[in-house]
């Protein structure tokens, strides 16, 4: 009979061969404790305290006590709900329909490069574009102003609303292009076969595409839009650089209060128990759109 | 209920040709099979009539009026498609019905005609499962049921039943053609299995790179092919041709010898089907290749010279492998094609 393995092979230990797995994980888990575990941990073991810098006084579950009662701390969950939901909102429903107009377009291929485009560039840099586009370079409301839809400058920090809008307006520009891919991926990987069934059955293209081709997308649409929202409630470059949470904490999201408490005020054990706090929920909402959607979407 | 025709169609993809110059007239109600290997313009021929591709040139003509520029949802054509195409979002049920709420359909009318339908493939237990929870055969009857609900003028299948088991595949022939023969709509059916084409048409056009090679019922192509394709496409085993030189009224090949017209000579293809082939006779001298018993008959292959001939032989017929043995041909069912491969009629 011929070898099915080579003998080197053979003559390790029978210890050897049981721990082989684990010494392959190794590197990653190592990897895994160092960048995520470790800080991770480390944030909820501080969370516990009150830190003063080298000055740690156990306090329990005190600073999760006093976060439930800070009227800033439910602001900016409150501001992040608003900003994130309507932004996830718009740029959800531009994608699917710019890749609805786009899949069936057989050059899509070489030009989507084009729509990649914003995604490329480095968050921070586009940020500050956006702050000198409605604050400090003011091209915005010149262009708005020259079209005759405005009188005088606007103070797009002046109002709570317009301050959201420019956050939300840097969000939508940034991202809708991945969703956008995933979307046309998505409506390109169906059969076709289904969708010329469709058409025979005297289907217009908005009722395939109503009945048809998004329940199909379904599921790729709630992975996509999970990914996109757990990356949106951690929003922080943008109002670091456009708003800094002004005017009046309207634009305070999570991630800015968090820093601010840290790294201005430097309460690190009640910053680490406010993304203890937005970790714990991120994971519930996640886990529950996920779950709902994948089990209404079978059977 | 209605009549296609269609009038010199062809089809180019790029300078690739798909259908060359093709003209056919298919009868109001009438089963016809459009038959050929991959690739030879079959399928491409259907979905032009379905309204999926459009022809380079010519005219589709349904019902007296000409297709080209009429949409396919607006054709009043049904499909059945190779991969059933169910929509899997929905249920058997929301399948069927589908066509009739896109076609605004009264509601009232609705459910009677689904379950009228789905009854008709024998679905009715079956009317809550979404696709993916049926077997193959449940989902082919599924996409019958969806064709037929609404009473189209035309009714297209794609190899239908390509992507069934052997025996599945014969009761759902018999099933598709008693539907047809019931609801009386004129049918294009797309195969390359003979059998099928043999069992289900009223007419058959067997078609090779892009061309129609001959059009005609079952029994005519069987008994009548024009050409080297269509007799060596139809039968199983397929007609025997065997090429060899034809002179003095005898037709020549390496280990066979047999009687032709006299006024045949140079190059040409004699063709003789396995079942008019008896073992023990005068036309071929050559070794037993291979016996395949199949119960009801016994197919053996004869080598010679360096061309296998096939023989239908007794079901108790046995032989070990290179025994010498000659196989006689019946001289009223001997077939001659030219150097071009067509047939030349007249004579034997």
């Amino acid at each position: 009979m011929a070898k099915a393995t080579p003998d080197r092979l053979r003559r390790r230990s029978p210890r050897m061969r049981a721990a082989f797995p684990y010494l392959l994980l190794t590197p990653a888990l190592l990897y895994l404790l160092a960048i995520t575990l470790y800080p991770g941990l480390f944030a909820i073991y501080q969370s516990l305290f009150v830190v003063k810098f080298l000055n740690w006084t156990w306090t329990g579950f005190g600073n999760y006590a006093a976060i439930l009662k800070d009227r800033e701390f439910w602001a900016a969950l409150g501001n992040t709900a608003i900003i994130g939901g309507i932004s996830l909102a718009l740029q959800t429903a531009i994608a699917l329909t710019v890749a609805y107009f786009a899949y069936r377009d057989p050059f899509i291929r070489g030009w989507r490069i084009l729509y990649i485009m914003p995604m490329l560039f480095m968050p921070s840099a586009v940020a500050f574009i956006w702050k000198l586009a409605f604050n400090d370079g003011r091209v915005i409301s010149d262009l708005l102003m020259s079209l005759g839809l405005i009188e005088r400058n606007v103070d797009w920090l002046g109002n709570i609303w317009l301050a959201r809008l420019t956050l939300i307006t840097a969000d939508v520009w940034q991202w809708t292009p991945f969703l956008f891919i995933i979307f046309v991926a998505g409506l390109q990987g169906q059969d076709q076969e289904i969708e010329e069934a469709a058409r025979l059955d005297g289907a217009s293209w908005p009722a395939i595409f109503w009945n048809i081709s998004l329940p199909m997308l379904r599921p790729i649409i709630v992975v996509a839009v999970t990914l996109r929202g757990i990356d949106i409630t951690t929003m922080f470059t943008n109002v670091y650089v456009m708003t800094q949470g002004s005017p009046g904490g309207a634009t305070e999201t999570m991630s800015y209060f968090i820093y601010r408490q840290g790294f201005r005020m430097f309460n690190f054990g009640y910053a680490s128990a406010a993304s203890v706090l937005m970790l714990i929920m991120t994971i519930i909402i996640a886990q529950t759109v996920v779950r709902r959607a994948f089990h209404s979407g079978k059977a | 209920m209605a009549s296609i025709r269609l009038e010199n169609i062809v089809k180019r993809y790029g300078a690739f040709t798909g259908v060359q110059n093709m003209s056919l007239d298919i009868a109001d109600e009438e089963f016809l099979v459009l038959l050929g290997p991959s690739g030879c313009g079959k399928t491409t021929t259907m979905r032009m009539i379905a309204g999926l591709e459009m022809p380079t040139e010519g005219n589709i003509i349904i019902g007296g009026e000409v297709v080209n520029d009429i949409d396919a949802r607006d054709r009043d054509v049904a499909m059945v498609f190779q991969g059933y195409a169910l929509y899997p979002n929905m249920t058997v049920y929301e399948n069927i019905r589908f066509p009739l709420r896109m076609r605004r359909v009264p509601a009232s009318d609705q459910d009677r005609m689904v379950r009228t339908a789905a009854d008709m493939v024998e679905l009715g237990a079956f009317l809550d499962r979404k696709p993916g929870a049926l077997s193959g055969g449940q989902r082919q009857r599924a996409a019958l049921a969806r064709a037929v609900v609404r009473q189209p003028q035309v009714f297209l299948m794609d190899e239908p039943l390509s992507n069934l088991d052997a025996k599945l595949r014969q009761s759902m022939r018999v099933q598709i053609k008693h539907m047809q023969r019931q609801l009386r709509i004129t049918t294009v059916y797309v195969t390359h299995d003979q059998i099928e084409a043999m069992t289900l048409a009223d007419r058959i056009v067997i078609m090779n790179k892009g061309a129609i090679q001959q059009v005609g019922t079952p029994d005519q192509i069987y008994t009548d092919p024009a050409n080297t394709f269509v007799a060596g496409f139809i039968g199983g085993p397929p007609m025997n041709l065997i090429e060899g030189t034809a002179t003095g009224g005898r037709f020549t090949a390496p280990g066979v010898n047999a009687p032709c017209p006299a006024n045949l000579s140079g190059r040409i293809t004699l063709g003789i089907r396995p079942e008019d082939c008896t073992v023990g006779g005068g036309q071929v001298q050559g070794l037993v290749y291979g016996v395949e018993p199949t119960g009801d008959v016994t197919y053996l292959s004869v080598l010679a010279g360096t061309k296998q001939v096939e023989v239908k032989a007794a079901r108790d017929f046995r032989s070990d492998i290179d025994v010498p043995i000659t196989i006689g041909f019946d001289p009223a069912r001997l077939y001659f094609f030219g150097a071009d491969g067509q047939r030349i009629r007249g004579g034997a």
